[in-house]
């Protein structure tokens, strides 16, 4: 789901090296080489900003929590990071990664040009690069520079995407950050089951999940019995029109990590409700390695009967999820996509009709050898 | 007529006068407190994705924004004459210059700059690739607030000190800062403040100041906080420094400082007059008590700084600014700064240039406050 970017990333990243030890970079970095080695490049630079640093967190365990930042991985020697901030704040950015060379990178030409040079080899010199087409002109305009016609650039996001499985331990922190959207999205329902306005029940959830170590949190709404879905906006209704389903979304990232669910609070067990729920069934019956993307939203939209599908889920009933809240792999109609093990997915499913309301559900699995596993379910519709 | 009217209305003027056709600003989604949302300027509103206005000479003026299903909740605020939702930013816009006449190679644009390189291309594309950018239209359009937004300014202020005020009632040493981060941002979300570029951390001496993180609050920790909520649009910042104990004289002395610092800041900061001589003014203070060599990072950022999403200007306040100050502008102003005998200090308040100088949005200025053990 699309979200409200915050201006700054408030939680707690500090790298833990009990968690997410230097070896296990090393055997990422480790990934990196062999690419590097098949395609003949000297480095890879990486680049990540605030909204979207999958890659950047992946290798160097470091989150962009304003601007950008920037790996620079030689196949020889160590690497670098270049940040996006103040030579005031390079201290706190080197706890939050196993890269001990950490430099601002508001200089460009001091901190990127002498590291350039290091690079050995007649020219022209071929170097990987992953995230580039998020970064802004100007620093694109000065990255090419620096590089003239001795370096040439090549995209390796495509060959990266490949080589990055989700391993043992991402996956353990990914089952953490499920625990702790379910614990939010429990704390989503409770109020309003209560009698509370549903920002003020939003609001418990984000409270709930900060407290318990959440590094970000976004939630969305429905102001309109699930028809459409807002972010925070700040009326707070004292109390919660009870006439009115509750629909809501949350998503919590814990240990890097994000992990998203829809929530539900109804009057009644409502069609658009089952046919929501039918079409999440279909989707979890025939996820398994090597279904097609393009199968599973047939299948899902099939039990949607004469409704159409939910307008904010953007025509996909899902995508993987990691480090970023879209880690690419949509399940739409057009997708060539198909599924493999180990992945992680966040299933999407939900109906608006005019006057029945809306309803949206969700489920989070991993692709098996052999079919899927249940990470976690949204919690059974809350009817009054 | 609302600040969004008024400078729609001034955007239509600029064009009359610099024979253009029209106006494409777009913002890529994000609201930093650092930069002017150009989007939100003319249409008052901030859409969840990548988003663009166009205005054309007549005044007619559409807003796009992403994802398509945001539309119809930005519709209902948009100040522009109407609203697209898409989920292709640069085909929506293609489709709008078309609606509105324009040939992209006549208009200006705002904030290309700023989107991922990819997008800014597929953009330029759309307009034909020969646009004039003037990413600095928008700033200056904005750079003195109106009512309304002064009026936004003080009510984020307020929550900033309400939030502040929690902060001092439920902080205790065994806290863990995101803790203690938690209780502030949501303390704050809950009286209305829409986004929080909130910096909180503690140490027994201080660096500067970061993001929370796990640390376990102590006696004598020195805590710093930059609390930053945005309400309507209009960011304000306090900068505090809390101590979990009595403080010691030496740190009261070196405090002073910093509020000495503050106060000759203020009183500098009458319109017209340079950034440059306002910063000059804070740093002779701490020069003054022999910390001259310590008025550069890392010892310290800035003197403060623009505060988005309306308009960052007069953008940093450093030695080396050309900026002068106008009445009406709001911005932060902070000399924080490392000391050698205590660490990191921070004294900020938000304000307001009048003709006797910047006047603090805040309630109470900042103190050497201390929490009880």
């Amino acid at each position: 789901m699309r979200t409200v970017h915050p201006s700054i990333i408030i939680g707690s990243y500090v790298w833990d090296p009990d968690r997410v030890p230097r070896d296990e970079f090393q055997i990422r970095i480790g990934g990196l080489h062999r690419v590097m080695d098949a395609n003949g490049w000297k480095a890879v630079l990486v680049y990540g900003d605030a909204a979207e640093h999958s890659a950047l967190a992946w290798f160097t365990a470091f989150t962009t929590r304003l601007r950008w930042g920037m790996a620079l991985i030689p196949r020889e020697g160590e690497p670098r990071l270049l940040i996006s901030m103040s030579s005031r704040d390079v201290p706190a950015m080197k706890l939050m990664t196993w890269i001990a060379d950490v430099v601002s990178g508001w200089n460009w030409e001091s901190a990127f040009d002498p590291w350039l040079a290091r690079i050995a080899g007649e020219g022209p010199i071929d170097i990987g690069s992953i995230g580039f087409e998020l970064m802004r002109p100007p620093l694109f305009a000065s990255l090419r520079k620096s590089l003239g016609d001795r370096f040439r650039l090549h995209a390796a996001d495509d060959a990266v995407a490949a080589m990055r499985t989700v391993r043992p331990r991402e996956r353990s922190q990914i089952s953490a950050a499920s625990r702790l959207v379910q614990t939010a999205a429990a704390s989503f329902i409770e109020p309003w089951r209560l009698g509370v306005g549903v920002e003020t029940a939003a609001l418990t959830a984000e409270r709930t999940a900060r407290m318990a170590g959440a590094q970000d949190v976004r939630t969305l709404m429905s102001f309109d019995g699930g028809r459409t879905l807002a972010p925070f906006r700040g009326a707070f209704a004292p109390q919660a029109d009870r006439q009115t389903p509750l629909a809501g979304y949350v998503a919590v990232k814990h240990m890097g990590y994000w992990a998203d669910v829809f929530v539900t609070g109804l009057r009644t067990m409502s069609s658009p409700h089952m046919h929501a729920q039918a079409g999440l069934r279909a989707l979890l019956d025939l996820a398994k390695p090597g279904a097609a993307a393009c199968d599973l939203h047939a299948a899902a939209t099939r039990e949607l009967g004469a409704y159409a599908l939910h307008p904010v889920l953007s025509g996909s009933v899902g995508r993987r999820i990691g480090l970023s809240l879209n880690e690419g792999g949509e399940l739409k109609a057009g997708s060539r996509e198909t599924l493999a093990p180990g992945e992680i997915y966040s299933l999407h499913v939900g109906v608006c009709d005019s006057q029945a309301g809306g309803a949206l559900t969700s489920a989070m699995i991993a692709v098996t050898t052999t079919g899927s596993e249940i990470i976690h379910l949204s919690p059974a519709p809350n009817v009054l | 007529m609302g600040a969004p009217k008024v400078r729609l209305e001034a955007t239509v003027r600029y064009l009359e006068t610099e024979a253009l056709n029209g106006l494409v600003a777009v913002n890529y989604g994000h609201n930093s407190f650092l930069e002017s949302h150009a989007v939100f300027v003319l249409a008052g509103v901030r859409p969840i994705g990548e988003s663009a206005v166009v205005v054309d000479r007549s005044g007619a003026s559409t807003l796009i924004v992403t994802p398509a299903w945001d539309a119809d909740r930005v519709a209902a605020v948009s100040q522009t004459s109407r609203t697209v939702g898409t989920d292709d930013l640069p085909a929506a816009l293609t489709s709008v210059l078309a609606a509105h006449g324009l040939d992209g190679r006549k208009t200006v644009t705002v904030g290309l700059a700023t989107l991922a390189h990819s997008l800014a291309g597929r953009i330029e594309s759309a307009l034909g690739g020969n646009s004039h950018a003037n990413d600095l239209l928008i700033r200056q359009l904005a750079r003195i607030r109106s009512f309304e937004e002064i009026a936004a300014a003080e009510t984020a202020t307020a929550i900033a000190e309400r939030g502040y005020a929690h902060m001092l009632a439920c902080v205790r040493p065994g806290m863990r800062e995101y803790e203690l981060a938690a209780e502030l941002y949501c303390a704050m979300k809950g009286l209305g403040a829409e986004d929080n570029f909130l910096l909180l951390s503690a140490s027994q001496h201080n660096l500067a100041v970061r993001a929370a993180g796990s640390r376990v609050l102590d006696e004598g920790d020195v805590i710093l906080s930059e609390i930053t909520p945005c309400y309507q649009g209009q960011f304000a910042q306090l900068c505090r420094t809390t101590v979990i104990a009595k403080p010691t004289s030496v740190m009261q002395d070196k405090y002073a400082l910093l509020q000495a610092a503050m106060r000759a800041g203020q009183q500098a900061a009458v319109p017209g007059a340079a950034v440059r001589d306002v910063t000059a003014a804070m740093d002779a203070c701490f020069r003054a008590a022999g910390y001259g060599d310590y008025c550069r990072p890392p010892y310290m950022r800035v003197r403060g700084h623009g505060l988005g999403i309306t308009s960052d200007l007069p953008g940093d306040l450093t030695a080396d600014s050309d900026a002068r100050l106008e009445k009406g502008m709001v911005f932060v102003m902070h000399p924080n700064q490392y000391i050698p005998e205590t660490g990191y200090l921070m004294c900020g308040e938000p304000v307001v240039i009048t003709d006797a100088g910047a006047k603090a949005l805040s309630a109470r200025a900042a103190n050497l406050d201390s929490v009880a053990v």
